[in-house]
């Protein structure tokens, strides 16, 4: 029972990559499909068309189908190395140690050109199709697991298809999983230390965000203070397309508040000089109008930590520095 | 009666006067009466703010009710950047089966109150409303209901009736825009 997990974002290339990966290990490739077919074998039949638009709250067949097939995946691991393509395989084998947990990242952008080379698709079509991939597959791991798709502490290894070619991808997969297993038939394994995060991980627990700006880290602490849960740039939106379909301007709003639907920009800039932002929500609120947008400005944010203090001359001063270096 | 005043460096604009507020507060203590005739009211004033409110409101209440209050600990109060909100004074009556409405000074981000409304709702009241003399909608950043209000103002920083800053100025009986040149 060898097992490699590969979980994927959308258009990242992770699907051929799990391919390479059980072509070179001979181990059984197993992915929504081939399960949905191994399990129709057993009479067991999907419920509705996709298990991500379901509410597994209110809906007892998709949770027993979701069920079957976590047992149907245990059931091939005794008999079968396994590379596992999505389906929660990180989460289902998170306790036995052998296995391998992989995730293929890739920017949004390249994840769009991807979508439009593969499927020959226009480049609105392709944003829309991988925003709704990434978005079912937060809710999926949300439903079914209770944690945050997008911790990447799920993973032992991450790669980025960006820099390299999915074959090379595959070949480290597979030599981190020879070191990775290897060692174990030989000496004890070493102790693990307890991954207290794996499961019920909400952002704000996730170590791994990386604020841009310091505002952006006060903001978060004062969302946690009130406990409402965020999510740091869970999302680009593209702009602009040049002739040649070539995404030229993209947009990643700060902080998405699930419980809300809504998105939040937060600019710490004087008014004058926020003005490309404010272009930046405008043209959103024109291509995206079903999506709540907003922008919290300098004004704003100091309202919201009741910052009217003597020190807000020395703040001023700050902030213009720090904005020098945010994206435009 | 001019609508600036000075205090010290601080540059106060008049945008409610003491008359206008009154008739605010009639027109609100006649709705809510009218609302909650034969209800089992109590109203909930949020500490500090809302206490002048609170009290002239009340005045002008037609029916029974009880009051009670509850106060929380707020984000730019805190010393270090880890805690979570909490309740700093609890009410002292049951809720339970009674209509509780919270009386507010002013609601903009909605973040306290939504925390207020959660707790709350975990009592069981038999209905949970919610009162403000101020509206800001420009900041809200949670959802949450407003029943009843008196002002809806843009996003300005407010002193007086009960609003401060700095502890400053509650006692003002108008409300008025505040700056402080730099």
């Amino acid at each position: 029972m060898s097992i490699i997990t590969i979980s994927r974002e959308f258009g990242s290339g992770g699907e051929a990559v799990a391919r390479l990966v059980s072509q070179k290990t001979g181990f059984l490739l197993i992915n929504k499909d081939s399960i949905a077919r191994g399990l129709a074998e057993h009479g067991i039949e999907p419920p509705g068309e996709g298990l991500e638009d379901l509410d597994l709250e209110q809906d007892e067949a998709a949770r027993s189908y979701i069920e079957a097939t976590h047992e149907y995946i245990y059931d091939l691991a005794i008999r079968n190395d396994l590379v596992i393509l999505g389906r929660g395989g990180s989460i289902l084998f998170k306790d036995y140690p052998p296995a391998l947990h992989v995730r293929i990242i890739a920017q949004f952008t390249r994840r769009v050109q991807r979508v439009m080379k593969t499927y020959d698709l226009n480049s609105d079509t392709a944003v829309k199709l991988v925003k709704e991939k990434d978005r079912n597959m937060i809710r999926y791991y949300r439903q079914v697991f209770d944690v945050n798709w997008n911790n990447l502490r799920l993973y032992n290894l991450v790669l980025n298809t960006e820099i390299m070619e999915l074959e090379d991808v595959a070949d480290i997969i597979v030599g981190a999983y020879r070191i990775h297993a290897e060692p174990r038939e030989i000496k004890d394994a070493p102790p693990k230390p307890e991954i207290e995060d794996s499961v019920f991980a909400t952002p704000a627990e996730n170590e791994t965000e990386h604020f841009m700006h310091s505002s952006e880290e006060e903001f978060a602490h004062m969302l946690d203070f009130y406990r409402i849960r965020w999510e740091y740039e869970p999302r680009t939106f593209l702009l602009e397309w040049d002739s040649e379909g070539n995404v030229v301007e993209a947009f990643s709003p700060d902080f998405y508040l699930p419980d809300q639907a809504l998105f939040i920009e937060l600019t710490t800039q004087k008014p004058k000089q926020a003005w490309k932002k404010n272009r930046k929500i405008r043209r959103m609120n024109e291509l995206y109008p079903h999506i709540n947008v907003k922008l919290i400005d300098k004004r704003g944010f100091e309202s919201l930590l009741k910052k009217h203090s003597i020190d807000q001359e020395q703040d001023d001063r700050r902030d213009d520095y720090e904005d020098e270096g945010e994206e435009t | 009666m001019s609508d600036q005043k000075f205090y010290g460096e601080d540059q106060l604009k008049i945008i409610f006067t003491r008359e206008q507020i009154e008739e605010k507060i009639n027109e609100l203590g006649k709705n809510i009466s009218e609302d909650y005739a034969d209800k089992d009211l109590i109203m909930v004033g949020v500490l500090r703010g809302s206490t002048y409110f609170l009290v002239d409101l009340t005045r002008k209440m037609q029916i029974p009710f009880a009051i009670d209050f509850i106060s929380i600990s707020h984000y730019s109060e805190q010393t270090d950047s880890t805690g979570v909100v909490r309740i700093t004074k609890d009410l002292d009556l049951s809720v339970s089966g009674k209509h509780v409405l919270i009386v507010e000074d002013i609601v903009d981000t909605g973040l306290s109150l939504g925390y207020l409304l959660r707790n709350i709702k975990t009592r069981n009241p038999a209905g949970l409303k919610v009162c403000t003399l101020l509206n800001v909608e420009a900041r809200r950043i949670v959802d949450v209901p407003v029943d009843y209000k008196g002002f809806d103002i843009p996003n300005i920083f407010v002193v007086g009736y009960g609003l401060d800053y700095n502890e400053n100025y509650r006692n003002l009986q108008f409300i008025a825009e505040f700056n402080r040149p730099q």
